[in-house]
């Protein structure tokens, strides 16, 4: 169903009017995870926009390179690596070359993951592991591997991780992303705890549904229009609403928060009614486990 | 946040100068009569006090000012929304859950999920509703409340955030 017509929306900026100067990160570099394409490169682009030099991390060098084009257009400095966020040496490796091509990393986007729909009787180990650890273990070793360097400078920085808008309520059908979501969020709070008097900060922004080209089951023929009514907000989010808030966190407008999980979903966690359309088991959809394909 | 708030006109009820600030500075006009498109309320924190040792005026004074006024404001501004077809913002401030005292923590639970609630409530009459529960008075806190309450958050509603570690 379409949104009716008196229904208010509300709406972003356009892409070409960021919320903050082109020179707030001026003479930083940003280290973003998975940031060759969909969310992460929403991050990069948003930090590019404010003048931070882009360090792309991703599984596949040729994705991270086709995003460090795309983020040089913007006319910053990138560089394309290619890392499993999963292998500490490799994260230490890349940190080095990253900072060997650019400059000292004083802001990191964990952003890399993998998510797909699926129960949890058929999620086989392999497939936890990888949605678990990329997410969880990543973010750690990403962090600590950041703040490492950081402390040891004696400066600070600022970390920004992806979450995600069902981290409070769970998500049938998708258990292993579940839990690696919510473990990102708390380990948000602790990480600022523990690095505070360092002078890094820590924050989460907890992502409702930002179609891209990459989205997970978001090949429909229809395209994403049949979707925008289901969303309280009446609409699915801009991507770059996303990469704006995120790179906002780390920019000095918010140099006092830390340790937060923001949620920008459009109220999609949170809709609900007493009366709802009958409870089908994951197991049972006939678009599958999410209810869509 | 040049522009952030530009051809907005907001009201603030109670005391917040860092939001005072931040608002003027991104651009909005505030305005004591008429229509608004940002309405704003900040409740004043109220005295620590063991739960035994608060008096009923006490705790209904907190709860007055930290829930019931903050429901009935933002009642009338959304109804002020729909008549002008407009959209709006609405943000509440305040302290934490449990930064004072049971007052504070009743009231600021019931903000809480009054927030959420009332951001899909009002969901498409473009109304967004946000809260902010932090011990922090300074800078962050008005950049933070612009933000929340500008265009550039069209996607945040029903959001409960708080400023520093302690929050």
């Amino acid at each position: 169903m379409p949104v009716p017509s008196h229904h208010i929306i509300a709406i972003p900026p356009p892409f070409d009017a960021p919320p903050y100067p082109a020179d707030i990160f001026a003479g930083q570099v940003v280290l973003v995870t998975g940031g060759g394409s969909g969310m992460g490169l929403a991050m990069a682009r948003a930090f590019a926009q404010g003048g931070a030099h882009v360090a792309i991390m991703g599984r596949s060098l040729d994705r991270a390179s086709e995003g460090a084009a795309q983020i040089a257009a913007l006319g910053v400095r990138s560089h394309a690596m290619s890392c499993d966020v999963r292998n500490p040496d490799g994260v230490a490796a890349a940190f080095d070359e990253a900072e060997s091509a650019l400059g000292p990393v004083s802001l990191l986007a964990n952003n890399a993951g993998a998510n797909f729909p699926v129960l949890a009787e058929n999620i086989s180990p392999n497939a936890w592991n990888a949605v678990t650890r990329i997410a969880i273990d990543g973010t750690f070793l990403c962090s600590t591997e950041f703040a490492r360097r950081r402390i040891a400078r004696g400066e600070g920085g600022a970390i920004v991780n992806n979450s995600a808008q069902y981290i409070w309520t769970g998500f049938p059908g998708d258990a292993h992303s579940a839990a690696a979501k919510t473990a990102q969020a708390t380990m948000t709070r602790k990480l600022a705890a523990d690095w505070a008097r360092h002078g890094i900060r820590v924050n989460a922004v907890a992502a409702g549904f930002f179609p891209h080209a990459d989205s997970v089951s978001g090949a429909r023929e229809e395209g994403i229009e049949p979707l925008q009514n289901m969303i309280p907000a009446g609409r699915t989010g801009s991507i770059h609403e996303f990469g704006w808030l995120s790179a906002m966190t780390c920019t000095p407008l918010f140099g006092g928060m830390t340790g937060q999980i923001i949620v920008q979903d459009g109220g999609e966690s949170l809709r609900r009614s007493l009366m709802m359309p009958d409870f089908v088991p994951p197991r049972e959809r006939a678009e599958g486990p999410w209810g869509w394909k | 946040m040049t522009g952030w708030l530009e051809g907005r006109r907001a009201r603030i009820e109670g005391e917040c100068p860092a939001v005072v600030a931040a608002f003027g500075d991104a651009g909005a006009t505030f305005v004591e009569e008429g229509d608004i498109d940002i309405w704003v309320h900040v409740a004043p924190p109220s005295a620590i006090k063991a739960a035994h040792e608060l008096s009923h005026d006490e705790w209904r004074a907190s709860l007055d000012a930290g829930l019931d006024r903050r429901f009935l404001g933002a009642r009338d501004f959304a109804e002020q929304c729909r008549a002008r077809m407009g959209g709006g913002a609405i943000l509440f401030i305040g302290a934490p859950e449990q930064a004072l005292g049971a007052d504070q923590a009743a009231a600021a639970g019931a903000l809480g999920n009054l927030t959420k609630t009332l951001g899909v409530e009002w969901a498409r009459d473009g109304i967004r509703v946000n809260a902010i529960l932090t011990r922090e008075s300074g800078e962050t806190l008005g950049h933070l409340a612009a933000y929340l309450v500008s265009d550039y958050a069209a996607y945040v509603t029903g959001a409960v955030t708080g400023i520093g570690l302690d929050d």
